[in-house]
This record gives structure tokens, sequence and C-alpha cells, in this order.
């Protein structure tokens, strides 16, 4: 072995061990939001934080069906009560009046700061006349019972006008006094994880201690069955999935790539030196995405599968075309060219993905880039540094000929590939262009089904199907409350000229300071109050002294601490408020969601007119179609500009137009077939649809390049053919076996590649020209 | 100071109206009075009953207001399980039990409020109590009451005696004055003193 061999070699070993420890200190993630676009605006973004730290992603939806409701909301309530004794939970709500004791003793407490109806009018004589006289009908109806009780404390009607504020809100069906769906199906549950929602391994517990709960309460019940959902869940579902599908995909294409090899070579150690490059292939791409990224995706580890079946390509070219008597690194020498081409055809079409919006993405092409380039660098340098001079790797030949043969009589396929091409391109045409599948939802990690039902819970429960939200940022938690004020008051406007019927705000149930300041400074002394109210009730049959409580509660109230969100603790409302209300990095954001929007412009543009308030409104469902769209136009500028870059790239190789067309145009006729192939199995094109057809050019330029590759021989050729054919189909195996994954990003861009890999193959067999193939044989 | 738990008899308190309304209208028709007259066939006839409509007057007589406060408006009942009670004065409300839910409408106010009576454990059994009386239903009434019935089928008595703690909080006594299957007097009596007199005459009258 030669010096330079022995330097290579120890620069790859050190290499490689270099990656090792990157890895071993490499954090691995499997946050969901990394697969949804990077936001473009702060609005987004924050619904994104929401999802992966917020009270949201605290939520987990539940439902029991299978049984009469009388059965299912006995099982809701032995539920919930197990479920409140659980440390893991800090709330759980299934419709029964548990813990709204707190919630009435805060708004009945604080009611002087709380009360809208409060200010320097409220407490006049003549008002309180008009209040007492109230009174008196509310003692006489049926509220009676309650009025007469909280009366001498709150003759004003304070609590009553704070729990009306609350009585507006969507809320569940009821049956049997727990929430029910509406259809009398399924009892519902929604409860909090005490666990912020990217501790998976936290919710993960949880969702077994829901699970042990449920398999407790249900013994015997039968048919009863337990549905669970939210971010927990999906967190927790697609950690699994995809550890699964990794361990279960990896072990599977190394398994039939190995067993190509071994039918290949028949050797072992053949085997051994094929896998080094795709190994270290894959430890670069994981160690270039660990100090990229600052952290590995467990979705970039699945799709390191796809690694198996292209790195290896490099080896079998190498061994194939390997001669008894010629030097590795002379028969590499002959094939480089294409080879180095094929990777650089590779790496611009995973640039694209590289350069998309979606941090997943990206990470998946650096992941490739730095994988393939690490694996044709050892296939060529290392790999002919490790083989004895004269070593020769005697391919099983026995294919060779019939797959020549076959290659010779592709070409009379033409005319029916032509017309394939041609109705391919008619149906396009015909649909106007590929249909886009512009459902957000697809480009979600979360498997259809899953969806599905979390939707369907979250119908159930009635969560308002929050469409409209006005979005407010603020440097301060105190400045946010203010502008939700602010725009509440311009909102209960527009509502009153019927251009929506309500919204929420995180200022109902935590005034900004200010306007508690301005509360308790409207408040009367009690001097004043003292007299007023004698005034007022002068005429009325009420005992005398019976409002001495309210005069001491006013006075009280006029001295009390401001409330702070503390004091909402273990309150259903501090839930709302943190809901409503949240901490970003750069400052606050409350939320107000609208409902019944009839005139959402109007709307829009009287948010831009509150006076130092940064608020907008959202359409949640137009903005996500929209930025779905953007996403998808940027994707699709991005694979342009591969596919450009691959075309400009052999060109500057190949430099002939002829050649570069016989590379080229096999490989448009995949992307056409594949395309209408996917479009007649069901749905529209995603994203991921799009950047898997740039990969079938990048890969399959591979095919089309070692086809165009000037021949020596006939016996050369053969084993082109089947150094094609071998590599090809391990391609196929890498990213086929993806398309039986359980992650839609996987499995898109796995049956894309895979169909388009076989096709660009077939279809280069079936577009070289013989007759070429012949001269240049000659005249080399 | 108040909490939650004293703000939940309202219910409770809300519901044993209804619940006297029920045997109000159950009485309003007449009846040819049985010779040998007891608790079961009061029990009997009522049950006979499948629709009523009744107009009502009644006075609470609370401590913190000197004088009655003096209510009036319709009740109608409807077999087996609706009840309603329309009050036209002072202010008209209405209040509506259908099923296992009490549904309060003010249309002054905009207000709609449905009650799930499940939620309310008392008043569940508040509400199952009633529907028993008007399925006549004995020993159901017989375990959420103390009951009582002195005088005859022309002039009669019923007392009836929470045996829950919690619904003693709210009601402890209601008193039925009638004559036949007809209901003059509703009287609901409070622990702490305050009472509500409901005087029912069949409508027309």
């Amino acid at each position: 072995m030669s010096w330079s061999s022995r330097g290579l070699i120890g620069g790859w070993i050190a290499f490689v061990l270099a990656c090792i420890v990157i890895i071993s200190r490499a954090e691995f993630s499997t946050d969901l939001s990394a697969f949804l676009p990077r936001s473009p605006t702060p609005a987004q973004q924050l619904l994104v934080d929401q999802l992966r730290e917020g009270v949201v992603s605290r939520q987990i939806l539940i439902g029991i069906e299978g049984g009469t409701t009388d059965a299912l909301a006995e099982m809701s309530r032995r539920m919930a009560g197990k479920l409140r004794r659980d440390a893991s939970f800090v709330a759980v709500n299934n419709g029964e009046n548990v813990g709204l004791e707190r919630d009435r003793d805060y708004l009945w407490h604080n009611r002087y700061l709380l009360s809208p109806a409060v200010d320097s009018e409220h407490f006049t004589a003549a008002a309180l006349r008009r209040a007492l006289e109230g009174d008196l009908q509310l003692l006489s109806s049926s509220a009676g019972i309650l009025a007469r009780k909280i009366l001498p404390q709150d003759p004003s009607g304070e609590l009553l006008r704070l729990l009306d504020q609350l009585e507006g809100q969507a809320k569940p069906a009821m049956r049997h006094g727990v929430w029910f769906s509406k259809d009398d199906k399924r009892a519902l549950l929604v409860v909090q994880t005490r666990s912020a929602g990217y501790d998976i391994d936290a919710q993960q517990s949880a969702l077994a201690r829901i699970r042990a709960i449920f398999a407790d309460v249900a013994a015997g019940a039968g048919a009863a069955r337990l549905l669970v959902s939210g971010p927990a869940v999906f967190s927790v579902s697609t950690r699994e999935t995809i550890k699964r599908d990794i361990l279960r995909f990896a072990i599977i294409a190394t398994t039939l790539v190995s067993a190509l090899l071994l039918v290949l070579y028949r050797s072992a150690r053949i085997l051994g030196l094929a896998l080094l490059p795709v190994a270290s292939g894959a430890l670069a791409g994981l160690a270039a995405v660990s100090l990229g990224f600052g952290s590995v995706h467990g979705i970039t580890l699945g799709f390191g599968v796809t690694l198996i079946g292209e790195g290896v390509d490099y080896a079998i070219y190498l061994f194939t075309q390997l001669t008894p008597g010629t030097a590795a690194g002379n028969t590499l020498d002959r094939i480089w060219p294409a080879l180095r081409l094929g990777v650089l055809t590779s790496v611009c079409g995973f640039s694209a993905m590289l350069l998309s919006g979606f941090p997943g993405l990206a990470q998946l092409g650096l992941f490739s880039i730095a994988g393939l380039i690490v694996a044709a660098a050892v296939t060529r340098w290392v790999l002919p540094a490790l083989l004895r001079s004269g070593f020769s790797a005697r391919a099983v030949t026995a294919l060779a000929p019939k797959a020549a043969f076959l290659a010779r009589r592709a070409p009379a396929l033409r005319p029916a590939l032509l017309l394939a091409i041609a109705l391919a391109t008619l149906f396009l045409l015909l649909r106007r262009g590929p249909s886009w599948d512009d459902d957000l939802a697809r480009l979600s990690p979360i498997p259809v089904r899953e969806q599905a039902l979390d939707a369907q819970l979250r119908r159930d429960l009635g969560a308002p199907d929050v469409r409209y939200l006005v979005v407010i940022s603020a440097s301060e938690q105190e400045a946010a409350l203010q502008a939700s004020e602010d725009v509440g008051a311009s909102l209960r406007r527009l509502a009153g000229a019927g251009l929506l019927e309500g919204f929420e705000s995180p200022a109902t149930y935590l005034p900004s300071h200010r306007t508690q300041r301005a509360r308790q400074a409207a408040l009367p002394s009690a001097d004043r109050l003292r007299e007023n109210l004698e005034q007022a009730q002068s005429g009325l049959p009420f005992r005398p002294g019976l409002f001495q409580p309210f005069l001491d509660d006013v006075s009280h109230a006029k001295g009390q601490a401001l409330l702070g969100r503390v004091d909402l603790q273990g309150t259903n409302l501090a839930t709302k408020v943190d809901a409503l209300l949240v901490r970003r990095p750069a400052g606050w954001s409350a939320m107000l969601p609208l409902r019944g929007v009839a005139d959402a412009a109007a709307i829009a543009g009287q948010m831009g007119a509150v006076p130092g308030a940064q608020a907008v409104l959202l359409d949640l469902k137009r903005d996500a179609g929209r930025l779905y769209q953007s996403y998808r136009r940027e994707v699709l500028k991005y694979s342009l500009s591969g596919a450009a870059a691959i075309v400009v790239l052999l060109f500057a190789s190949l430099r002939a137009g002829r050649r570069v067309f016989d590379v080229v145009a096999p490989l448009v006729a995949a992307v056409i077939v594949t395309s209408c192939a996917l479009l007649l199995t069901g749905h529209g094109l995603s994203i991921f649809n799009l950047v898997g057809l740039l990969l079938v050019v990048a890969v399959g330029s591979n095919y089309s390049l070692f086809f165009d590759r000037r021949v020596d021989s006939g016996t050369d050729r053969e084993r082109t053919i089947v150094s094609l054919m071998f590599a090809n189909l391990s391609t196929v195996i890498g990213f086929g076996v993806l398309s039986f994954s359980n992650v839609p990003v996987l499995s898109a861009i796995g049956s894309t590649v895979g169909t388009g890999a076989v096709l660009s193959l077939v279809f280069s067999a079936i577009l070289a020209r013989p007759d070429d193939l012949a001269a240049r044989s000659d005249g080399s | 100071m108040i909490s939650g738990s004293s703000l939940r008899p309202t219910l409770r308190g809300l519901l044993c109206v209804l619940a006297v309304i029920a045997l109000a209208c159950g009485a309003v028709q007449a009846e040819t009075p049985a010779v040998a007259w007891d608790l079961k066939q009061l029990m009997e006839s009522m049950r006979r009953v499948k629709t009523a409509r009744a107009a009502f007057v009644e006075r609470r007589y609370l401590g913190i207001v000197s004088g009655p406060l003096e209510s009036s408006g319709t009740l109608r009942y409807d077999a087996p399980d609706r009840l309603e009670k329309h009050t036209v004065l002072p202010a008209p409300e209405d209040l509506v039990l259908a099923g296992d839910e009490l549904t309060i409408t003010n249309e002054a106010k905009h207000q709609r409020r449905t009650l799930a009576l499940q939620a309310y454990p008392t008043v569940w059994a508040f509400v199952e109590s009633i529907r028993s009386t008007l399925a006549g239903d004995l020993p159901t009434l017989h375990r959420f009451y103390n009951v009582e019935l002195d005088g005859d089928a022309a002039r009669w008595r019923l007392v009836l005696k929470p045996r829950d703690a919690s619904m003693q909080a709210a009601v402890s006594e209601i008193r039925i004055v009638g004559s036949g299957n007809r209901i003059a007097t509703i009287e609901i009596i409070e622990p702490e003193g305050d009472r509500s007199v409901m005087t029912i005459t069949a409508e027309g009258r």
C-alpha cells in the first residue's frame, strides 16, 4: 500500500471519527413544526409557537364511544375523577361543574375591577336608583333566589354581568351532565398536561396514564373505545412512527441492497467495501445537519434510508466496470467524469430542497448533498486505496447479455413511449396543468387519519372554528392588554353595527392595570356612595342598612391591589388567558378570536385605525391557503431553478446540444409520466411530490448520463447496462421502501422518486440511439 | 361574602318552584272525588292529566324587602316531561323544562340560558321526583321527600319535606293545598324564613 493510500485512508478514518463525535453530541428532535413552512408573518409564527409550547400543545382531547349515553357519561365522570387526582394533569374538563367555584370566586371578589360597567356614572344616585328598581324585578323572577343572596353586596349586579359575559361562549352539547358530541355517540373530555408539549417523554407518560385510567374505567364495558387526539398525541405518535419507520426501513433497505450486491458479486468482501461509501456518506450527512441546524430531525434520519440506495450506486458503477488486470484507479479515471457529473446533478436537485422554506426539507437537502459528495469521494479515492492492485470484482455476468439484449430491443418501444408521453401530456393539459393539492394539512407530518380524528373531536367539542383572529403585538404584557382593550372597544362598536357577533379577549378576565386603575378611580368614596345610596333607596321597600356589605366591598375594591396573572391561578379563566395572551421571544401577543364575522374586510380596515395598537386581522383559512400557495410557488421556482442548473451543468460537461437532449429527454418523459401516474392514483400533487419530481431529474440523470457515456466495447456496454440496472434497483429500493412510510413527507417523496427512477432508466434505454452507440464505439 | 356553593341553591330553589308548578298544573282538571280517598289515588288522578294550562299569581315574602313582591303569568304542562312558566308581570320571563334541560329566556334582556339538569345532582334528583309524581310513582317520590297528606279529596294538603341535606338547605317545606286534582296554592318555605305563595287558577276564570 502506497504512502498516499495510507494518507487517504488515515484521513478518511479521521473524518469518519470526527463525524461520529459530532453525531454523538447531536440533539435529535421530532418537532412537528419543522415541516410546516417557515412562517412569514409574526402571527403565523405565533400559531406555530403555540403548537410547540403553548397551552394548545398541552391539550389532549379525549372521546369515549361505543355504549349507551348513560354508560358513556358514567365513564366520562369516573375517568375525569381519576384524571383530576393524577399529578400529570393540571386541568380536566368534561362539562361537570368542577372547578367553576374558583372562577366564580375570582369574578366575585374582583367584580369592581373586572366589570366593564364601572365608570364615574355607575354609582350616582340616579344610576343606583335604576339598579335598585331592576333588583326588585329580579327578586320576583326565577333568578330571585340568587339575587336575594348577593343583593346586599352587589346591588348593581356586577357578578351577573360578568357571568353573562362567560355564558356567551360556545360550549359542547351536554348529555347527562357531561360533554357529548352532537350525535350522542361520544362523551368528550379535554385535559391539559402539566408538562410542556415539547417534553415528549412526559407527554407519552401522560397518554399512558389516560389509557390506563380508561382501561380501568371501561373494564367490563365491552365495546367502549377510547379516542385521543391533540398535539401531544401527534408528537408522541410521530416520534413512535419515525422510530419504527427508520429502524424498519433501514433494516429492509440495507438487507435488500446487501442481497442485491451479494447476488451481483457473490462476495462478502465486496459487499463490505460497497457499503463503506454509503456509511461514510450517512455519517457525514448527519454531522453536516447537526452542525448546520443544531439538531437532527427524526424525519431526516428516515430520509437517510434513500442514501443507502443512492450512495451504493457509485460503488456498483466502480465494481461492475472493474476489469481483470486493470487497476481500480484506472477504471475510476474512466468512469469518473460521468460519475462526477451524476453527483453534481444530484446536488443541484437537493440544493432546491436546501433553499426551500421548510426547515425540515432543508435538512433533508443538506443531508443528501453532504452524504452523496462524501459517498462519491470515498468511492473515488478511498476504495481504490483499499483495493489491491489487480483486484477484480467478478460481477455475475450471466445477466449481462440478456440485459444488453433487452436494452438493444428497447428502442422498439419508442412509438409506444411517445404515445404514452403524448397521452400523459394531453391529460395534464386537459387538467390545465397538474392539479395542486393545496391542503395545508398534507404538509403536516401527521397522518391523515389522525388529523381527521382531531378535526372530528374539535367539531364535537364545538371548539369554535376559529377562522378570524385579531392578533396584537406589544412589547409588554400591560401594553398588550391595553391594546386588547382598545381593539375590543372598536370591535364592540363594529358588533353594534352588525359586522360581527362577538369576540373573546384576554382583557375580559385580566384587564390592564390602566383600566383597573381607572375603575378604582371611578368608584366613589365611602361617604359619597352612602349618600347616593340613601337618595336612591328612598321610597323603595328595601330594609334599612341592607346594603352595608355593598358599601364595605366598594370601599375595599377602591384600595385593593391590582390584579395580575397570578390572581387567576387555579381557575379555568387562567387557561383562557394563557391561550389568548402569550409571551413571545420579542414581547407579547394577544389574540382575540372573533365570532360570527359578517364583513371581514371592514373589520380588517378598522384594525389598522386603532391608535397605538399593532393589530392585524388574520383569516386563518384564507391566509393558510395563501401561505401554502406561496410556498408551492417558491418550491416550484427552486425546483425549476434546480432543473435548469442541471441542464446548464450537462451543457457544460457534454458540450453538445444533442447529447444534452439525449440525457434530458428520458428524464422529462419520466417526470411527465410520473406526475400523470400520481394524479391518476388519487390525490393532487403536494409540495413534497413536487420536490420528488425534481429528485427524479436529479437522480435519473445519472442513468441517462451513463447511457450516454461513450463506451469502448460491447462488453463495456453490457457491463454499463448491468451496473445501471443494479444501481437503479438499489435507488428504487431506497426510495421505494420510504413510500410505505406513515410519515407523509417521506411516503410522498419515496413514491414519487421510486416511480420516477424506474421510468428514467427504462425510458433512457428506450430512447438511447443504437446506431449512435455503434458509431461512437467505432469512433473511439 | 359569597362563594360558588352558596350560588348553587339558586337552581335548587328554582326547581322547587318548577316541581310545584308541575303538581299544580297536573291538578287543574277537575275530576269526581273518589270515596275512599288517599295519597295513592291523588297520584293516580294526577297521572291521568296529559295537558293543562293555568294562570298564577306568586307572592314572595323576603326578609330583605318589606311587603310581598308579586308576579303573575301562565303555566302549562304537557305529559310526560314538559313544563312551562311564562311570567308576564312585572317583567316577562319564560322558563321551559323539557326533558332534562331547563331553558330560561328573557326576551327583554336578549338572554337565553339552557341548563343541563344532570350538572346539578340535587336538582336532578328533584326533577326525577317531579316526574315520578306526575307519573304517579309514589315510591320514587318517597325516595326524595317525606310526604304527608291530610284533609280529604274535597280539601287536601300535601306537605313535602326534602330528605336530602343539601335540599334541606334550600327548602324546608313545600305545602300544596288543593281540592280534587286541582291545586289551589303552593307554598314554599325556606330555612331562613323567606317564603313564597303561588295561587293558581284555571285559565279564563
